[in-house]
């Protein structure tokens, strides 16, 4: 029993890694489809990360060794919170009481990670798009601890594998606090990911972007490393928000893994038609749309705590 | 039921806080007056009488249609620019919205001790006066303002839903009469300083004065 355990959450894994790039690739074409252009290939990810792995790798002269090791531990980070989520009904591989801190606090690592490695090479864009990551992360952290942690008072456990399973669709105001919260992850996704309204991830004017700003003196293996975490964190975040929408009560395994393919089908197609319809928002209005959704989840808090 | 429809009542109060647009208020106006078409639908869903038809129907044609329509109207033959010209920050606005959520749940639970009131519902009946009355404080356009009377109106509707199950018909149906004549007022007077007067900012309509 335990080893089936074990091997199921090293599957959810592998295929968590595995399959991040293909999501992008969905949401490209979908956006491409939507614009009225044909579009690369949803595989075109992969070509890129492959093509990447065979450049070389270039340093600044005034970076120190924080360059050298960032990129691998943001990408180790990511990855250690990504073992903490479950795909179906597969018990992770990292599992235990009070694990959503820990995994809040893995991505926090990443991303502290990714800020001093910019601030290392010594450009003042890198300087700037690491204020703007930073200022940002600060109002995007309230969001996940008011949105999840609402969902875990509710449920009455702090892992997320028990949570996801402790929830009913067939309780009413249990599917009011499921929508509630998937708006404000999905507010979330797009900010800790870097998408559209928050962040523009085509633009090419280094004064309006925040994540492709950090990244623009690494090349190789770095840029690699790098371009992979962003792919399994928005992975992560999509997964986040599916797993709202597993039917737990049914507990079968092969329609678990259908509901999850169609649920993320649905929320790319759903993230492409936010990037097709919306421009990206003004820097000063981007806390009003963060402070929005932390208000969300302060609200979600509430009426639990006065209604029980 | 009325819990699920309150909750959706908040969101659209958070909205209001962040929107930067006059015609999302109007929008959000809409959708407040259907939410509370479906409230007051719900308590005769088991037994049908005529007026289980009439005040939602009345409230429908007013909130939904009437109202939004002729604001619409106005802002069209006005000119009325998109913004909507806040006095103090957006992101203060909307901290200011979240205190006094907490604040008026904090106080809905402690009155739901000592009488019979749903919480919820009345929370966010309460809550939509509260951010009504901020709308009018903070915003420098008379158009907004009257946005923000309607908002505190339906709050007081939700509020009444809260604290009864079933309204007083003929009250009712007089509040909104009340409402409906208030905002035709508006819009003539609107219309009436906008002949003699160029803009709608609040701050400088002093200079009206003789």
């Amino acid at each position: 029993m335990e080893v089936v355990q074990i091997l199921q959450g090293i599957i959810s894994l592998i295929l968590i890694l595995g399959l991040s790039p293909l999501f992008v690739g969905l949401v490209n074409k979908q956006k491409a489809i939507y614009t009225g252009r044909a579009g690369a290939s949803i595989l075109q990810p992969y070509y890129e990360l492959k093509k990447l792995m065979k450049k070389e790798t270039i340093n600044a002269n005034s970076s120190s060794f924080i360059s050298t090791i960032a990129p691998l531990i943001n990408l180790i980070a990511v990855a250690a919170a990504a073992a903490m989520l479950p795909i179906s009904f597969a018990r992770p591989l990292i599992s235990f009481e009070g694990d959503i801190i820990l995994f809040a606090y893995m991505l926090g690592l990443a991303r502290f990670f990714q800020v001093l490695a910019a601030m290392d090479i010594g450009s003042s864009f890198e300087g700037m798009g690491a204020a703007r990551e930073a200022t940002f992360a600060v109002f995007a952290e309230p969001i996940f601890f008011f949105t999840i942690g609402s969902i875990a008072f509710i449920s009455g456990f702090t892992s997320i594998y028990d949570i996801y399973h402790s929830i009913r669709l067939d309780n009413i105001s249990f599917v009011v606090f499921i929508i509630v919260c998937s708006i404000s992850v999905f507010i979330l996704a797009v900010t800790e990911c870097s998408r559209m309204p928050v962040d523009d991830p085509n633009t090419h004017l280094e004064l309006t972007m925040i994540h492709e700003v950090m990244i623009l003196d690494n090349s190789g293996i770095d840029l690699f490393l790098y371009q992979y975490s962003s792919y399994i964190k928005l992975f992560i975040y999509v997964i986040l928000e599916a797993s709202f929408f597993y039917p737990f009560a049914v507990q079968s395994y092969t329609l678990g893994i259908i509901i999850f393919v169609v649920v993320i089908i649905i929320l790319s197609a759903a993230l492409a038609a936010v990037e097709t319809v919306t421009s990206r928002f003004k820097m000063k209005n981007i806390p009003h749309y963060l402070l929005f959704a932390t208000a969300i989840g302060i609200l979600n808090l509430l009426i639990y705590t006065f209604t029980k | 039921m009325q819990n699920v429809l309150s909750i959706l009542f908040c969101l659209s109060l958070f909205y209001l806080a962040v929107t930067p647009r006059v015609k999302a208020y109007v929008a959000v106006l809409r959708f407040q007056g259907i939410l509370l078409t479906i409230l007051l639908m719900l308590p005769f869903i088991e037994q049908f009488s005529i007026f289980a038809v009439i005040l939602p129907a009345t409230l429908f044609i007013i909130k939904v249609i009437v109202i939004p329509r002729y604001i619409n109207k106005i802002i069209l033959e006005l000119d009325i620019k998109r913004t909507i010209e806040p006095t103090i920050q957006q992101f203060n606005f909307l901290l200011l919205v979240i205190f006094s959520f907490i604040i008026i749940f904090l106080a809905a639970s402690i009155l739901s001790q000592s009488t019979e009131i749903e919480i919820i519902p009345f929370a966010s009946g309460f809550a939509a006066v509260a951010v009504g009355i901020f709308i009018i404080i903070f915003r420098k356009k008379l158009i907004i303002h009257v946005a923000g009377f309607l908002v505190l109106e339906n709050g007081i509707f939700l509020f009444g839903t809260a604290v009864a199950s079933e309204l007083p018909i003929m009250i009712e149906i007089g509040v909104l009469l009340d409402v409906f004549v208030v905002v035709f007022l508006m819009g003539i007077a609107l219309n009436r300083i906008s002949s003699t007067f160029e803009g709608f900012d609040v701050t400088i309509l002093r200079r009206l004065k003789d």
